[in-house]
This record gives C-alpha cells, sequence and structure tokens, in this order.
C-alpha cells in the first residue's frame, strides 16, 4: 500500500465517558462525541465513524443523526459507521437516512456494513436470531440494487417487495462508498467480494496476523467473481499516550471491567494481566506512545496488506482528557509516522 | 400574548434555481439547512420538516436534517411536522429524536400523525387498512417511551417488548411531543387523551371551521382529566415585498404541486379564482408582511391557538424567493402579528 493512499480514522460505539470521575450524561457524551469528530478533523485525520449499539452506556442508537451533526461540525473529514446493523435495520429507510448525510455533508457519507456482534437489536426491533445469516444476505441485495439502480423492483423474504421504486432524496449516481465488516466469517469475506465491495476486518483479540488467510481469500475471490481489487481495513481497539506506560495502565482499568462483562455474557476470553500483556505486544490492542502505536499499525498494514486502519478510542467511562489525547496523538505524530514508515518500506500490493 | 410561538414548516421541495432550473436533492436539503440558520438568526421559534417519500421532495428524513440544523443554531426548536408514526417504529423514532435532543441541547420536538400521503405505506410493507391501528397502536407505545423508564408492551403492529429500556436519555425527561392532526375528531379525542399537545393542519378554507376541534380538544381533555395544552396550527402562505408579488412567485409553483397531487386524489385541476379566494380569506397566507401579518393575527385571534407555523414551500418556488420569504416572516410578520394581538 503506498503511503499517500493510506486512511487513518477513528471509531466511536458512543460509551459514556467521565469528566475528572463524573459519569457524563447520555446527551453530554452525544455532544462530546461530536466535539471529537470536530477533532479529529482539526488534527487531520481522514474518517469519524460510529457504531450502532442499544444498551445502556452507549449513545450511538441514532447513527446517521449523530453523523448528521459531525457533517455540520466539520469540513472535510469523512463520516461513516462500524457497524451498521444491516439485518435489524430497513434498507430503504438506511437509503434515506445515508442519502440524506450525503447531502448535508457535500458527499461525505460513507458506511460498513456488518452483521453486529452484539444482538440487543433483534429481539428489540422483533427479528429472530435464526433468521441471522438471511436478514444479512436478502438486505444486502436490496441495499446494493438501491444504490447502483435508480429504479429497483425487488422481492424477497424479509421485508415487503418493491415494485418499480423510486427513492428520494437520491444518492449520487452509483451510491456512496459501503464497506462490509466482518469479524472471522470466511462466507461473509466471499460474499463481500461477491458484490465487489471493499472489506473491514473487525479484529479485537488475539494475533491480527491470523486473518492474512481472509485476506488472500478475499483477494483470490474478487478476482474469480471479476471485480477489481478493493481496498481492505482494519477496526481495532487502542489508546494513545506520552508513554507506553500511561498507555497501558490507563487502558487496563477501563478495558478490564469491560471485558469481563462481556466473558460472562458470551464466552469471550476472560481479562488477565498476561493475557492482557500479550495483547498489547503482539495482539490485536492499540495501547501505547506515538512510536509504539504507529509501529504496531504499519507492521499491520504490511502484512494484512491494509489501506486503512480505525481505531476504537472510547470504552466506558475513559476520561474524555484521555479520549482527547489518543486523537491528538494518532492525527499529529502516529499519522505521520505510520506514512513515514510505509513509505521507508512500502508493501508490494 | 407573549408566549405566541411562531414556526417555520416545509417538506423539503426541491427548488429551482435563479436560473429556473430544479437543483439536486442534496442541493434542495442544504437550502433548508441554510434557511434553518437563517430564521434562528431571525429569532423564530420553531423550525417543522415533514417527511415525505415522492419526488418533489427532499425531507425522507426529518431527524437528520434537524441534526444537521442542529450544530449551526443555537436558539430554535427543532421539529417534525409531521412524522409518520403508523410506517415507523416507535422505538427507533424515539431513538432518533432523543439523539437530535442531545445534539441540540434540548431542542428537538417530536409531532407525530399519520400523513395526508400515503406513500410511506407500501413503501415500508404497511397495508391501508391496518391505517387507524397502526397509528393507535404506536402512539401508545411512543407515550410509554416518553417515560424513559424500561418499556413492556405489546400489540398487533409490531414485536413485543420486555423491559426494553431505550437510549439515549434526554437532560431534561422527557421529550416534547405533539400530535399533528388533519380533522379527524378521533384524532383530536386521542390526543387529548394522552395528554398531548395538538397541531392542527389547517389547509384550506376558513380557520374558523376548526374551532370545533380546539373546543373538542379542551373538552375531551378536561373530561379525561388530562392537560389541555395551547394548540397549534400549521398553515401553507409565502411572502414576499408586495402582494402582487407574493401571489406570482407562489401561484404557478403552487398550481403545479397541486394538481399533481389533485390528479392523484380526484380533484379538479385548481382555477386562479380559488387560489385568489383562498388567499383573501382562506388558509393561504400569502401577500407582503403587513397583509399575511394582519390574517394571521386574524386567525390566531379567531381560534385562540398559541403556535403559528408556516409552511412556507409549495413547489419549487426559487430559492432566492424562499430565502425571502424566511427572512420576511422572521423579521416582519412576526413583530407585526404581536404588535396587531397586543394592541
Amino acid at each position: 500500500m503506498a503511503a499517500e493512499g493510506f486512511e487513518l480514522g477513528l471509531n466511536s460505539f458512543g460509551e459514556v465517558a467521565t469528566d475528572h470521575g463524573r459519569v457524563l450524561s447520555d446527551a453530554e457524551t452525544v455532544r462530546l462525541i461530536v466535539d471529537e469528530a470536530r477533532l479529529a478533523e482539526s488534527v487531520g485525520l481522514d474518517v469519524f465513524s460510529v457504531g450502532e449499539h442499544y444498551r445502556e452506556g452507549h449513545n450511538d442508537s441514532a447513527t446517521p443523526v449523530l453523523l448528521a451533526a459531525m457533517a455540520t461540525a466539520t469540513e472535510r473529514i469523512r463520516l461513516g459507521t462500524s457497524v451498521t446493523v444491516l439485518s435489524t435495520n430497513d434498507p430503504v429507510r438506511l437509503y434515506h437516512e445515508f442519502a440524506t448525510l450525503d447531502a448535508v455533508s457535500n458527499g461525505r457519507a460513507q458506511l460498513v456494513l456488518g452483521r453486529a456482534s452484539a444482538t440487543e437489536s433483534f429481539p428489540l426491533f422483533g427479528y429472530d436470531l435464526a433468521d441471522y445469516e438471511r436478514l444479512f444476505e436478502e438486505k444486502l441485495d436490496l441495499f446494493v440494487r438501491l444504490q447502483r439502480d435508480e429504479e429497483v423492483t425487488w422481492s424477497g423474504t424479509v421485508r415487503s417487495p418493491l415494485v418499480a421504486q423510486r427513492l428520494h432524496p437520491r444518492m449520487p449516481a452509483g451510491g456512496i462508498p459501503t464497506w462490509i465488516g466482518v469479524g472471522g466469517s470466511p462466507n461473509s469475506v466471499i460474499r463481500a467480494a461477491r458484490y465487489g465491495l471493499p472489506l473491514m476486518l473487525a479484529i479485537i483479540g488475539g494475533r491480527p496476523q491470523r486473518f492474512a488467510g481472509h485476506v488472500d481469500l478475499y483477494h483470490r475471490a474478487l478476482e474469480q467473481f471479476g471485480h477489481p481489487v478493493q481496498p481492505i481495513g482494519q477496526h481495532s481497539l487502542g489508546l494513545v499516550a506520552d508513554t507506553d506506560e500511561e498507555a497501558a495502565e490507563t487502558w487496563w482499568r477501563y478495558w478490564q471491567p469491560v471485558v469481563a462483562r462481556t466473558a460472562e455474557e458470551r464466552q469471550f476470553y476472560k481479562p488477565d494481566r498476561k493475557r492482557y500483556e500479550a495483547e498489547l505486544d503482539r495482539g490485536a490492542l492499540f495501547v501505547g506512545s506515538p512510536e509504539t502505536v504507529a509501529q504496531k499499525i504499519a507492521t499491520m498494514v504490511r502484512d494484512l496488506r491494509l489501506s486503512r486502519f480505525d481505531l476504537k478510542y472510547d470504552i466506558m467511562h475513559l476520561p474524555r482528557e484521555a479520549r482527547a489525547r489518543t486523537i491528538e496523538l494518532l492525527g499529529s505524530e502516529v499519522a505521520p509516522r505510520v506514512r513515514e514508515l510505509l513509505a521507508k518500506e512500502p508493501t508490494h500490493v | 400574548m407573549s408566549d405566541l410561538e411562531f414556526g417555520l414548516d416545509t417538506f423539503g421541495d426541491v427548488p429551482e434555481d435563479d436560473s429556473g432550473k430544479l437543483v439536486s436533492y442534496a442541493a434542495a436539503i442544504r437550502q433548508v439547512v441554510d434557511e434553518a440558520v437563517l430564521a434562528d438568526e431571525l429569532g423564530v421559534d420553531v423550525i417543522a420538516l415533514g417527511e415525505h417519500h415522492r419526488p418533489e421532495y427532499s425531507v425522507s428524513t426529518p431527524e437528520t436534517v434537524l441534526a444537521g440544523i442542529a450544530g449551526r443554531t443555537s436558539r430554535i426548536r427543532l421539529a417534525s411536522g409531521v412524522t409518520v408514526l403508523s410506517s415507523d417504529d416507535p422505538v427507533r423514532v424515539f431513538q432518533r429524536f432523543a439523539t437530535v435532543d442531545a445534539l441540540s441541547n434540548g431542542r428537538a420536538e417530536v409531532i407525530l400523525g399519520r400523513g395526508s400521503f400515503t406513500e410511506s405505506f407500501p413503501l415500508f410493507g404497511y397495508d391501508l387498512r391496518d391505517y387507524d391501528v397502526l397509528f393507535e397502536e404506536k402512539i401508545e407505545l411512543f407515550v410509554k417511551l416518553l417515560d424513559e423508564k424500561p418499556v413492556t408492551w405489546s400489540g398487533t403492529v409490531r414485536a413485543p417488548l420486555e423491559q426494553a429500556d431505550v437510549f439515549p436519555k434526554t437532560e431534561s425527561g422527557r421529550l416534547s411531543t405533539w400530535v399533528g392532526v388533519g380533522g379527524s375528531p378521533q384524532s383530536v379525542v386521542r390526543t387529548a387523551q394522552y395528554g398531548l399537545p395538538l397541531m392542527l393542519a389547517i389547509i384550506g378554507g376558513a380557520p374558523e371551521r376548526f374551532a370545533p376541534y380546539i373546543d373538542l380538544y379542551r373538552r375531551a381533555a378536561d373530561q379525561l382529566g388530562t392537560t389541555a395544552h395551547p394548540v397549534g396550527m400549521h398553515s401553507p402562505g409565502f411572502i414576499a415585498d408586495t402582494d402582487e408579488a407574493a401571489k406570482e412567485l407562489y401561484w404557478p409553483y403552487y398550481r403545479v404541486m397541486r394538481d399533481r397531487i389533485g390528479a392523484l386524489r380526484g380533484w379538479p385541476p385548481v382555477r386562479r379564482a380559488e387560489f385568489d379566494a383562498e388567499v383573501e380569506h382562506g388558509s393561504l397566507y400569502i401577500g407582503s408582511p403587513e397583509t399575511v401579518a394582519r390574517r394571521v393575527a386574524r386567525a390566531i385571534r379567531s381560534l385562540g391557538v398559541g403556535r403559528f407555523d408556516l409552511i412556507y414551500t409549495a413547489g419549487a418556488q426559487p430559492v432566492s424567493a424562499r430565502m425571502r420569504a424566511v427572512e420576511l416572516y422572521g423579521s416582519k410578520v412576526i413583530p407585526m402579528v404581536r404588535d396587531i394581538l397586543a394592541s
């Protein structure tokens, strides 16, 4: 990947921050995230993306609405999602929302579609987890057609049919950049390739290099489906602070309880200090000084042939100062250093 | 009459630019944002955006546009006008508006309605035969969500909820919520039953004929033991420097729009004489600031409403004329109406 084409972005899951120990309200957190998007732009980052969750402490349930506020607060940074839970959304409503966001932002809207690893949206919106696969498959088919064709006739099992339907407002011809987010399923990788859509790898634990097989699979599948080469991105969690020690201590304090809870809820690994340190050294946590994080991102870019890396910087109750510092350092120090490293030793994609 | 409030409403009609060419949908949406920013600067109380799914209109998701407006304004309230609740999901509507409320420091306002257009029904897979039950059940659920506590609900129009907690929570603890009614007495009584404020869509004929609805709303609230809030009215109009200019800017575009919609509803083509009569003593508030102020003041006085929202777009009126209409409404019409009513 050429250094100049590389994109560095931020992800937020709308997680509640603290301010000198005080837990911010939901509304304060919503406004904080808009400020953080503005900060991300001011330090030169390329993309700001918001997730979609339906649980206490997360304030990203109306992703396009949040992004639209960022649109008028910024001028240049691209605005996306990480991920939009397509399975429990209506592709038509989603099309309207992102066409509107694209208008409000003067063409800066994009999104990553996924099936989500959290499943709260299924019961909340009346979907059956047994239909997990079919919901995504059919809705992706419809959403891609709505973007690519002006007039769509469609029928399936997961929503009502459309007959010669045109949607208003229209997106620009061909739609907006739409990525497929995958957590590790080879079928999802092949599906992204089948549609010729770029691939976002969600790597939230373990050695990221184990995704190299998925990268190969994706490239081979794209070729077999007759599509041109598409970008690959990586989404991982992390924090940047002035020193490795400070970063490691701060992140541990807020990450440990979250992972402990996730471990109970869905058989995620239990957080212990040894495992944590392994994640920092060779795993999927991008926690450290600017130099450490830059080296690690550059390695990932080479090993997985990435053209985009998104750092998820918010985690429950992380102080707002630590969040802001991550954004500042990512833009002002990590980004130029990654580009420098990649220019010195480019990969051969 | 200092509590009186004034709003501007639009469906984001796609306008012409000054060379007579229709602008893109994206530009039409940004135009609405610019108009809201101007309205905010001029002290207009509310901007309300209506959800539509027709080629003439650019606003299909009011909240997304309102969020864009939130960051560029500081005082104006941000409303829908209306949110077609029947073909939407109450949980999602709550989440979207609670987010707008957070973004705008508490300025969000939902106006729920059944919609006078029906495009959203086939688009989202709803059956028009369920028109009543859809709204009835969904407003029931929405009102429960307004308490911002875990909700248990079951009905026929969506999946049941069992102690479902919905986020984000608002800072005030309650999202400002109105019900928009076009002329159904049942809807008026239902609004009173939930203790929600009533917005009357008065889009034709003499406004006075809506007085019985306001009376019904107050009597129903009284009998049901709920609060009767100040009633709002929402009517179309346009303002230019002179009566003649306003009418000539409005009429050709209004006629195209009115006949297109009329064709769908079995109405005969609109005649100029009908238009002139509506402007004279019906529900088109069109003219110079003085003329419009006089007519708005009369309507407010005769109906005793607490809020007047002007739908300032009807078809492809050019961008510059729209901006001028917004400017005259905020800078001239509103202060004049206040003066008239104070005297």
